[in-house]
């Protein structure tokens, strides 16, 4: 194994000083505090475009055209597949918001600080920096071309000033450090101020370099690159509580890292059959319990969920408990396996509970009751009779997230027509919100929407076949201690807070 | 029946799906596929388990049942297909794709012959699909073929109607063999084309369609090549060593492939139809008719006529349940 040796710096000018990307308008809302909504009505902070090749050109240009580029993008929607995105990942203090995209770049956006004269755009996120995470390969030895979509980013947290995530693709996951650099040495002895050698006869003094302040610039450097582990697709990585490993899952392994080691892993599950005829399933998820560092979850596209204790043994083909709900015979059609297969699971902050989320449900586990889930919402059950549809435009295979908010008490999931849906475990109640364009001023309060199944369809509501099944919501974030939460909506990403906040 | 037809049409679309994974970037996605072959077992078993009227049984021989002429777009979208009884439609284009295999075969005028009683004969559907069905119904046989036999078939005797029996083989030269030997339909001993497993086109088999002629007469030749494995034809194919989604006969080689033999198996289980899927050359010109596949380009395996070991490893399991699609 041959560690990375890139030594490229990815850096990107600070965009507070020019400018928020976020804002559309280019200026800052008023915060519309007096208009109360009742509990749990959110509110659009900002919606931000992925810069794209195109605006990243122009970084160095000046303002005015800049300003022209970026209302090119927001007014004629210009972005290309590689824009869209595929992760989103609050980093633990909810400071940074990072995002992947299939074109294998991440974009890390930070949240606007909290200052007297700018008390508006507290709560807006700005792009903080920009790099090229994975680049696309292409595996001779079995022609084969490996995507560099990020399939997922997961924040390290934070011990000095620099900022670390690990970030993957289906087949490499690598180490990335984040940091800003506010001074720069200034003074040298054989170079001059352009950087050229200089002439050391025409020396006659010597001086002491000096760090001098200098504009904020944020730097993006691999440092490590955890590569040729995986011969399935990598589908998840999780940092282990104990801050010096994670594991990366991919369709029937899980392989333990270092953070420190990239040229082995330990392969701590291995579900491949020996005769690959017998194959039934396949690994969808993983993650490390929150506090445990021995303990770890990984769902199946069964429909189970397989908690594991890795000090029981070093291969934990074994699970320590097993979750499976039976399967509802009434239910049954073609497409039962596929709807049951877990496309994502992820443990509560208190780590007593396990959400997971099928193609039509979400359901929150008790670690402690392996029979059934102690909570199941149904997300879309209308698509119950549309199935074979969706099934031949590939939708039954999407792949929705799910996430808790800080204090699990409600969870939120992605829908079709850019429709997310949040579940309060406590009252039952639940909500569905858009992320749409039509919504985008800042501070417009999103209105509930619902979807009519029956055959009279009341105003506002919209048909299920009137649904846009291109626009989906699979990825999304919430704030870790705030009622903040970040929406993918294709190239999109919609900030929403909660009006209360 | 409702469930059978829509069994069909699942089982094309899920074909249709795991040929295209494999021009997809990124790789064959193990996940998918296999959530793709299990949509397709689900449908399989559905559609024996759904009784279907015994019509399909009655001999073909002498009884040309000339399935309703409607006009087939060579083009047909598979739903469409799947409006009518499969084997109608299914003998139908046999007896076209025989005789001219380049044909897009419009299927009308040559039904009459030994067109099988169909049991409900009502649609048209898309000539070559039947075809297809045809090919992998005749494939299907070529599993049942010792059984069938016993049944009794009604298709006759040795020999009989030459039609029929070429049907399938026609069918299968589509599928997997040499551009060559299509000019030769009534070769009887097509046995290295018999056993070919190779699909040639997703798999709308009508359960019990095809003329029992055919097993029948595969049970001669068929059995035999099947156990002895794909002659001539198939041996250009089993050469080529890289297979996506075909499984090494040995299982999962050492080589830590992404395999999806799983879905190769099935593939093959489901018979003929399918080569003209994965082979990069189109026998004939047949095939640009079929729903669905846009792009051979890529085929760039041919065929996994894996005709041998696969097939018979996994024909025990199967050919229990294979009721003659």
């Amino acid at each position: 194994m041959v560690l990375q040796s890139s030594k490229r710096h990815y850096r990107v000018w600070n965009h507070r000083r020019l400018g928020p990307w976020c804002s559309p308008t280019g200026s800052p809302a008023p915060l519309s505090c007096e208009t109360g909504c009742g509990e749990g009505s959110w509110i659009l902070v900002c919606r931000l475009l992925v810069p794209t090749q195109v605006s990243l050109l122009s970084m160095e240009e000046d303002i005015d055209t800049r300003k022209i580029n970026n209302s090119f993008l927001r007014d004629h929607s210009y972005a290309t597949e590689a824009d869209i995105i595929s992760t989103v990942e609050f980093n633990h203090t909810g400071e940074l918001l990072a995002t992947g995209d299939k074109g294998g770049r991440v974009v890390i956006f930070q949240r606007e600080q909290e200052s007297k004269n700018q008390i508006h755009r507290r709560g807006e996120y700005n792009v903080y920096s920009t790099f090229q995470s994975h680049e696309p390969e292409f595996d001779y030895l079995k022609s084969l071309e490996i995507e560099e979509k990020i399939n997922k980013i997961r924040w390290l947290p934070q011990q000095n000033a620099a900022y670390f995530l690990l970030s993957t693709n289906d087949k490499t996951v690598k180490l990335w450090k984040v940091s800003e650099r506010d001074k720069r040495p200034e003074g040298y002895n054989l170079k001059d101020e352009e950087g050229r050698l200089r002439d050391p006869s025409t020396i006659t003094t010597l001086r002491v370099p000096v760090l001098r302040p200098m504009d904020l610039m944020v730097e993006a450097t691999p440092r490590r690159v955890f590569a040729n582990a995986h011969t399935y697709h990598i589908n998840s990585i999780s940092v282990n509580s104990d801050y010096e490993t994670y594991m990366s899952a991919d369709d029937l392994r899980i392989n333990l890292w270092n953070f420190e080691i990239t040229n082995q892993s330990f392969n701590i599950v291995d579900i491949k059959p020996a005769n690959m005829e017998e194959l039934t399933e396949v690994i969808t998820a993983a993650e490390f319990h929150p506090h445990h560092c021995n303990t770890f979850v990984y769902s199946s596209s069964k429909g189970t969920i397989r908690l594991c204790d890795m000090r029981a043994s070093a291969l934990c083909d074994r699970h320590t408990k097993f979750f499976e709900e039976p399967e509802d015979p009434s239910n049954r059609s073609f497409f039962s396996e596929i709807i049951s297969s877990i496309s994502d699971v992820k443990f509560s902050h208190s780590g007593r509970y396990i959400m997971t989320r099928d193609y039509l449900t979400v359901k929150v586990w008790d670690l402690n009751m392996e029979n059934r889930p102690i909570e199941t919402y149904q997300v879309h059950d209308y698509l119950r009779s549309k199935l074979c549809s969706l099934y031949e435009n590939d939708c039954i295979f999407d792949k929705f997230e799910c996430v808790w908010n800080g204090s699990d008490s409600v969870i939120m999931t992605g829908s079709y027509n850019n429709f997310f849906r949040m579940f309060d475990r406590n009252t039952k109640r639940d909500v569905t919100l858009e992320a749409s364009r039509e919504n985008s001023k800042p501070r417009a309060i999103l209105k509930p929407r619902k979807v009519c199944v029956g055959g009279k369809r009341r105003k506002d509501e919209i048909s299920v076949d009137s649904l846009d099944f291109s626009k989906k919501i699979l990825h999304t974030a919430w704030h870790p201690s705030e009622n903040i939460i970040a929406v993918a909506a294709t190239n999109n990403l919609y900030i929403f807070q909660d009006k209360v906040n | 029946m409702e469930f059978k037809l829509e069994a069909h049409r699942i089982v094309s679309i899920s074909l249709g799906k795991i040929y295209n994974s494999r021009v997809q970037r990124g790789g064959i996605k193990l996940h998918k596929n296999l959530l793709v072959s299990l949509v397709l077992r689900s449908a399989r078993q559905v559609y024996l388990s759904d009784p279907c009227p015994g019509l399909y049984l009655a001999s073909p021989a002498g009884s040309p049942v000339a399935p309703p002429q409607q006009p087939r777009e060579p083009a047909a979208r598979p739903p469409a297909g799947w409006e009518e009884p499969p084997s109608p439609a299914a003998r139908a284009t046999w007896q076209e794709t025989e005789p001219q295999p380049e044909r897009p075969a419009t299927p009308g005028e040559r039904r009459t012959d030994g067109a099988e009683p169909a049991a409900s004969v009502t649609g048209t559907g898309d000539a070559l699909r039947g075809g297809e069905a045809e090919a992998a119904e005749a494939a299907w046989r070529r599993v049942e073929g010792p059984r069938e036999a016993e049944a009794g078939e009604p298709g006759g005797p040795a020999g009989d109607s030459d039609v029929f029996p070429e049907g399938p083989r026609a069918a299968r030269r589509h599928c997997c063999c040499a551009p060559g030997r299509e000019d030769k339909p009534g070769t009887p001993t097509g046995s290295p084309r018999v056993d070919c497993c190779c699909m040639s086109r997703p798999a709308e088999d009508e359960p019990p369609a095809p003329p029992p002629v055919c097993p029948r007469k595969r049970g001669a030749t068929g059995v035999g090549g099947g156990t002895a494995g794909c002659p001539a034809p198939g041996s250009t194919p089993q050469k080529k060593p890289r297979r996506n989604l075909e499984e090494q006969p040995g299982g999962g080689e050492e080589e830590e492939e992404m395999e999806t033999g799983n879905v190769a198996n099935l593939i093959s289980i489901f018979g003929s139809s399918f080569s003209g899927l994965l082979r990069k050359k189109s026998p004939g010109g047949g095939r640009e008719e079929e729903e669905g596949e846009e792009s051979r380009p890529e085929a760039a395996e041919p065929g996994q006529i894996c005709c041998d070991k696969p097939v018979l490893r996994d024909m025990n399991p199967w050919s229990t349940a294979i009721v003659a699609f």
